[in-house]
């Protein structure tokens, strides 16, 4: 085992210089800006996309020229008391009835200057609202204008005369919530998929290139291979280590500006930001380890780009698996999918990182990150056995490995009965 | 074939199949301690599966193998040197630290390495490439960086597989001399090649795989010796009457005749032609090289093969 880890050290070193020490690199680490600025594009791009499609929906009111009048003064009033000057549901348009309602309604409707999303007609006692499937909020306002028309008639009132003076005070929830605090672990979970998803697989090309330029065999020759597993995932998990460090630095740097009255220690985890900021490390260590060791196994059977490309796909869609199992554990604290996605060793780091935001004990974690050792360890070994086998063509499949191992479970007298059998000595009845 | 210890390569009965194709049938082989020992063989025929069985890289299916007196290559891998068939250095490593790196993958320090790799870079003739980037190297020159790599741990034993292809005359020079000279440091030598120049120049023992199999084990006089001497007599006169005083395999050619040395030697055939009159203008007598009899020895195992398939 200590050779494993010290030839792993040497293989992992390379690995970490070889990448970290060029201007890639740099590139790389600066992805996110790349990613974030695509957001903020799409963000201006379908912000524009909705304003275009609000300012093109329109509420009619189908009403005669007294009736107008009034519902005009009564929208704005509703609207200033309910929202303020801006937004609220689409403008009214007050249109004079024509003589089949029925026709001037479907007139309306099919019109394509603008988009009608509710039309109301009939009395304001008995109004008749119309509207689109997914305007039933705006059939609700027109019914709300109506009404406060015929209200402030009668008690003769002006329409933005207010009876009450209410005291409006925005309030700063800062003690942590039994909700929030879930919001931090589906928070947790959501960073460390994203980030294990965008830095572990790279693994799975991390062999390829030892591969293509034959240094494979030296490290075969020199190292166990299992130390060539371990190396390639402890130097990815530097670069990730490295990658994580400069864009924690910066978000703690920007929590830290953030004011206090924006209510974020309302997230607090229950097991207190320290510790939960080290077990989330610790478990994304894990994920990092599990998933870039199966990727490294599987991407070490691949001989080419495009195989990688197509191995790579089953793996991420199980982890897309793993991570929407651990969000509903980190939803439903406690519940049976949480228990399973907390044992599961391939959603256990997600799952028990979300733990962490809601239950205060301490020890399942250490159980648990004992656990997903085991589980790397595991995947590591099944890793360098499946590359020794499908690459190195040496020792045996999993086939023949089940076999033999099944075979060893086989009781003595199972055994000679099969033999028996396989002589002809011994006829099976049907 | 029993194992000794005075043996850092041994192995008995060593037989490996790819699928259905037997590439290895039981190769037995016995490597003396600081010796340099050729594995001969053509194209195909199992020496590198062979020495990949022995280093540990893959396993055999049967047959049992000791490094350096163990039985697992990968608990003295620290104490081997290996140089592949299929050379690999990562482009981007600078020579130095190519060599470093190879070092520490057999249990050196990396500040150690890089003194030692800075040494043989420069008795080399490459000291000047020592910062250079692999990428940039020539093909010759970035084979001799990963010779010098396998050989920066001072090994007890090293292994060589093809170390002479690729190189330019003056390289496989300075290759036969860093051979010779590990050997007088006390390191042992194993290495394969199919050509024969190199084996019968510095090789102390050989082995000669063909089909998978050893056919000949001896030192490079003894394989000689399973072919019998070859004369070139050039007469005085004579003319075509020569020929029945000569062996029955006698070819004229050039300016003599040819044949194979009688078993009882040329003593008694001298006489011979002298009392017949056509006297001695001139007389050589060799030895056959090491490759008349590698080539002999592969032919005899193609005839085999070729005989059991039909």
């Amino acid at each position: 085992m200590r050779q494993v880890i010290r030839y792993g050290l040497v293989i992992a070193r390379r690995d970490f210089m070889a990448v970290v020490a060029t201007p890639t690199f740099l590139l790389f680490l600066l992805t996110p800006f790349l990613m974030l600025g695509i957001s903020v594009a799409s963000g201006f791009g379908g912000a524009y996309l909705a304003k275009g499609t609000d300012d093109a929906r329109v509420m009619i009111v189908i009403a005669s020229a007294p009736d107008a009048e009034r519902i005009t003064a009564e929208d704005s009033a509703v609207r200033k008391r309910l929202y303020g000057h801006d937004g609220g549901p689409p403008p009214i348009r007050i249109i004079a009835p024509e003589s089949d309602i029925e026709a001037q309604q479907s007139k309306l409707l099919g019109g394509k200057d603008a988009e009608v999303v509710a039309i109301l007609h009939g009395t304001l006692e008995r109004p008749i609202i119309v509207h689109r499937p997914d305007a039933a909020q705006n059939a609700r306002f027109l019914a709300l204008v109506a009404e406060e028309v015929l209200r402030t008639e009668r008690l003769g009132q002006k329409s933005e005369q207010m009876l009450s003076k209410p005291d409006i005070r925005e309030i700063h929830q800062n003690a942590p919530t039994k909700s929030r605090q879930q919001s931090t672990g589906s928070g947790a979970v959501v960073i460390m998929f994203m980030l294990t998803i965008m830095l572990a697989s790279q693994a799975v090309g991390t062999l390829a290139e030892e591969k293509s330029n034959k240094v494979i065999e030296i490290l075969a020759a020199s190292v166990p291979l299992e130390s060539v597993f371990f190396g390639k995932l402890i130097g990815l998990f530097g670069i990730a280590l490295v990658f994580v460090a400069f864009w924690g630095t910066l978000a703690a740097v920007g929590l830290s500006i953030v004011p206090a009255s924006a209510g974020l220690s309302s997230f607090t985890p229950v097991i207190g930001t320290p510790l939960f900021v080290i077990f989330a490390g610790c478990y994304f260590a894990m994920a990092f380890m599990l998933l870039g060791a199966i990727f490294l196994g599987v991407g070490a059977q691949a001989s080419t780009m495009r195989e990688i490309q197509m191995l790579s796909l089953p793996i991420t869609l199980f982890q897309l698996i793993m991570f929407g199992v651990s969000m509903a554990a980190a939803g439903s604290p406690g519940s049976g999918v949480a228990r399973f996605a907390q044992i599961f060793p391939f959603s256990s780091p997600f799952a028990m990182a979300a733990r962490g935001a809601t239950d205060p004990a301490i020890w399942p974690h250490l159980l648990a990150l004992a656990w997903q050792m085991f589980w790397v360890a595991i995947t590591i070994a099944v890793g360098a056995h499946f590359f020794r086998y499908g690459v190195l063509k040496s020792g045996v499949g999993p086939f023949t490995a089940l076999g033999r191992l099944l075979r060893k479970r086989t009781p003595n007298g199972a055994k000679s009965i099969d033999k028996n059998v396989n002589s002809g000595k011994v006829q099976l009845i049907p | 074939m029993s194992f000794t210890d005075d043996r850092p390569v041994w192995a008995s009965g060593l037989i490996k199949s790819f699928g259905k194709s037997q590439a290895v049938k039981g190769v037995n082989l016995s490597v003396p301690k600081g010796s340099i020992y050729g594995v001969l063989g053509p194209n195909g025929a199992g020496k590198t599966t062979t020495l990949r069985m022995l280093l540990g890289i893959i396993d055999p299916d049967e047959g049992e193998r000791r490094l350096l007196g163990d039985a697992n290559p990968r608990h003295v891998s620290h104490r081997v040197g290996y140089l592949p068939e299929e050379r690999g250095l990562y482009p981007s490593m600078k020579a130095r630290e190519a060599i470093a790196f190879m070092g520490a993958l057999r249990g050196m320090d990396w500040a150690e390495g890089r003194k030692r790799a800075d040494e043989a870079l420069e008795s080399a003739g490459l000291g000047h490439v020592a910062h250079g980037k692999i990428r940039r190297l020539s093909k010759g020159m970035a084979q001799l960086v990963q010779l010098l790599g396998s050989l920066i741990h001072k090994p007890d034993l090293i292994v060589l597989d093809e170390p002479f292809s690729g190189l330019d005359p003056v390289n496989q020079e300075l290759l036969e001399r860093l051979i010779l000279s590990e050997r007088d440091r006390g390191a042992t030598i194993l290495f394969s090649t199919h050509v024969m120049g190199h084996a019968q120049r510095i090789c102390d023992r050989l082995s000669i795989i063909a089909g998978g199999k050893v056919r000949f084990e001896g030192t490079v006089d003894e394989a000689r010796s399973t072919l019998p001497m070859k004369a070139h007599y050039v007469p005085c006169s004579g003319g075509e009457e020569v020929r029945k005083l000569l062996p029955v395999d006698a070819e004229l050619g050039g300016n003599g005749w040819h044949f194979t040395v009688p078993e009882g030697g040329a003593e008694r055939l001298v006489v011979e032609l002298v009392k017949a009159g056509h006297g001695i203008a001139g007389l050589s007598i060799e030895r056959p090289g090491l490759h008349d009899a590698f080539v002999r020895i592969v032919n005899a195992v193609k005839a085999e093969e070729a005989e059991i398939t039909a």
